[in-house]
Order: C-alpha cells, then structure tokens, then sequence
C-alpha cells in the first residue's frame, strides 16, 4: 500500500473509531443500555493485527488508542499493550488463520478477543490486586465480546474495503 | 508513491518492543482517580462533546416526536383535523411539564447545600464512558467554569463522586459506582466509619466496618468529609445489604446509592474552596 493511501486509510479508521465510540458512550445508554457498552476499539485493532502486515502495526494501535482514550478512563496504555502483543501472536499463527467465512471470522475474533481480556485482567489484577473486579469485569466481557464477534464479519469487511484488501483474504502489506 | 518497504522484520521488531515498553510504562503510571488530560486529548474531547451534547438535546425532542406524530400514522383521515390539534396541544402540555420537571429539578439542585461555602456549578450530562467496566459520565462545564480535578459532584439526592478529569468545556466524573473512587463514609445513626467503593451499576460496598458496629439495614451512609474531598454530611445512599462472616473482624455492607445514575441528566460540582468547607456539614438529604 501506498504511503498516502496508508494514510487515508488510517483517517477513516479513526473517523469510524469516533463514531462508533459516539455510539456507545452516547446513543446507547440514552436508549437504555447503561450496563453493556461496546468495546469497538478492540475490533479495529484485531482488524489490524489480522489483515495488515507491516512494521508499523504497533505505531497504528498505539494511534487507535489514543484516540479511544477520549472517550474513555482506561486510557490508551492497557489497550496498546494488549493490542500490540497480540499482534505478535498473530505474526506466529497468521498462516492459520482463516477469514474466509463469517463463521470462522466470529470464531476467530471470539478467541482473540478472550486473549485480550486475559492481558488486560492480568495487568489490572497486577495494579489493583482486586479479583472481584476482574469477576466483574468478566461477567461483561461475556456478552460484549459476543456481540462484538457477531459484528466482527460486516466490520471487517467494510474496514476490508477501506484497506483495499481483496475478498480471497489477502493481507495488506506497506 | 514508492511504498515505504515490503520484509522488515526487524524493524517491525524494534517497534514493537519500544511500543510495548512505552505501553507498559502508561500502564505503571496510570492513575484511575485522576489525570491530568493532555493537550491532544483537549483538543479531541473539546471537538467530540459538542456531538456528544447535540445527540442528548436531540433526544427529549425525539422522544415527543416519536410520541406525538411517529404513532399516529393511520389515524382515519376524518379525524386528522381534530387529532392535530389535540396533538398540539398535548405536546404543549408536555413541553410545560418537561419545563416544569426541569424547574423543579434545577431548584432542588440550587438549594442543595446552601449553607456550605461553595460555588456551585450546574452542568449537564453529555455522555458515558465508552467501556461499561468503569461508570464514569461526561458533563457540559469545565476549567472555564471553576472547575478543577477532584471536585465533588452531587445532585440534590446525595453524592455521585469527584472530577476525574477536565478541558476548558468539559469534564469526566468518576462516580461512586465506580471500584476506583473510594469515599469516607460514616453510617449516620450509629457514626459507624468505613470506606465506601463502587461494585456495580446499582451499589457500593462499604468495607472496614467493624463486626461490633450495629448497622442495620436502611440505615443512611453520608460523607466523612476526610481525604480532603468531599465535603462532610452529603448523602451517599442507605444500607441495602449486611453480611457478617463468621470470621473475620469487619462486615461487609452493600449501599444502595440515592442518586438514581441510569436517569441522571443535571448535577452540581461544587468548586471553589470554601474558608471551613470541609468542616462545615451539609444537611442530610432525605
């Protein structure tokens, strides 16, 4: 991919990461959904990991998450740390996995996804040593992440298409 | 435009132990009681909120139109006449009671506390934070207004926590639903101290109340005024739930905040410290 495609790219993936973010610390709760909220970053950032292969992944994820921090407490560094090393697990198992049906992507994300809460209640449990927080925290992960799976298929294809990354699962390299 | 490069591992490798550092480092800094919000951030929240601000106004609005015109399609055409302007009429009344329950709200909340030495600033809620693991809510005033990191936060019914951080327009409130604020609180019958934490979306846990103390359920929880915080006497919310183990030398008490956090649209953040502020007492809230 061309540099000043990269960058146009990027700009749309973090318009989308805005909306989105607008839609679940806003949209949302107004319609009564207090307890659950969307955690879309993450899905961008696995995008990310799965599909782009270049050097600049880590410099991609830490951007997201600056942004993301706007919008939420937790900041940008748990994120980036979570993301950045799961990327690296990708980089071993990229060859297996496949996206190349809904089904599949779901599962795919579902296990990633399930990688990334283990990191970030590893390093929150580290800084609070407080594991009702971490039960609780789970107890939302469950069906978030569910959702977030679900999405993941229709997400990916339109973040597919932003990237210019062909339908045969081809990865973008820069 | 020549591509920046195809095969680089080793750079991806540079970076990605420099990113991972830096992560781990932000992540060893981070404090979830406060932050200081840094200049990207500002700008980005200052740009975002307005759009935040603008969906919550849409949204009385939207509610009366789905109310007063979205479910009357059908209405036999004979009748349209005189359902237009009951219709009017009705949304009239509605938008005189919605003034009317606002009104009532903003008066509540502007007597709250009059006797303590505060100014009070009345903002609005523009937004949640995006992840349901922390219960923090983004209101419409910020250092502009007297705002500044750490100050409380109440509506006439009792506490809802402490600034967490601010721009010039807008600011972040942790509430005391979330497991990062931690409030002194006494139980006001039996002056029973503890440390109350948020536990969930609808309670607290109030922890270090010794085994002997004998709290009882609906007992009310008000501010300690230590920690240099919140100022003493404001309402926390009452005893919901008791458990004594069997061991052990404290209890552990569930509290049920007074302020209802699902339906939460105004609130006072109290700025501008006060002479004997944290001395004074505020009147309980019943």
């Amino acid at each position: 991919m061309k540099n000043k495609n990269l960058i146009i790219a990027s700009t749309i993936t973090i318009a989308m990461l805005i909306f989105l973010n607008i839609l679940s610390s806003t949209v949302f709760p107004i319609l009564g959904f207090h307890e659950f909220r969307l955690p879309f970053n993450i899905l961008i950032i696995l995008f990310l990991g799965f599909k782009l292969e270049t050097p600049f992944t880590a410099i991609l994820i830490l951007g997201v998450q600056l942004f993301q921090a706007a919008f939420t407490i937790e900041g940008w560094a748990y994120g980036t740390f979570a993301g950045v090393l799961l990327c690296i697990v990708v980089g071993f198992v990229r060859d297996l996995l496949n996206f190349s049906t809904k089904f599949s992507t779901v599962i795919v994300t579902q296990i990633f996804q399930t990688l990334w809460f283990s990191v970030t209640a590893v390093l929150i449990y580290i800084r609070t040593l407080n594991i009702d927080y971490i039960i609780h925290k789970f107890q939302n992960f469950i069906p978030e992440s569910i959702i977030i799976s679900l999405l993941s298929p229709y997400v990916f294809g339109f973040l597919d298409r932003i990237w210019k990354i062909k339908q045969t699962g081809s990865k973008v390299r820069v | 435009m020549k591509s920046i490069g195809l095969e680089q591992p080793k750079l991806k490798l540079f970076i990605n132990i420099v990113i991972l550092g830096v992560s781990l480092w932000g992540v060893a800094q981070k404090d979830f009681t406060k932050e200081e919000s840094s200049l990207f951030q500002t700008i980005l929240i200052e740009i975002v909120s307005p759009i935040q601000g603008s969906i919550v106004s849409l949204r009385d609005r939207g509610g009366s139109f789905f109310r007063n015109y979205v479910l009357l399609v059908g209405v036999s055409r004979e009748n349209a006449d005189l359902k237009d302007k009951v219709e009017e009429l009705e949304s009239e009344i509605f938008n005189l009671q919605e003034i009317a329950r606002e009104n009532k709200r903003l008066k509540d909340l502007l007597r709250f506390g009059e006797e303590v030495n505060y100014k009070k600033v009345l903002a609005q809620v523009v937004g949640w934070d995006s992840s349901s693991q922390f219960r923090v809510l983004r209101i419409n005033k910020g250092k502009n207004d007297g705002i500044t990191l750490r100050s409380p936060v109440v509506t006439a019914k009792g506490l809802v926590g402490q600034i967490y951080r601010v721009t010039p327009n807008y600011a972040d409130v942790l509430t005391i639903l979330d497991p990062n604020n931690r409030v002194d609180a006494i139980v006001d019958r039996t002056r029973s101290h503890g440390i109350l934490e948020g536990f969930s979306d609808f309670k607290c846990l109030m922890k270090y109340v010794t085994r002997t103390e004998q709290v009882r359920l609906s007992d009310v929880v008000i501010t300690a005024g230590l920690g240099n915080i919140y100022p003493k006497g404001i309402k926390v919310g009452t005893i919901s739930k008791i458990e004594r183990e069997s061991y052990g030398i404290t209890q552990i008490i569930e509290v049920s905040p007074s302020v209802d956090f699902q339906r939460i649209e105004e609130l006072i953040v109290l700025v501008g410290n006060k002479e004997n502020g944290d001395e004074k007492r505020v009147g309980v809230n019943q």
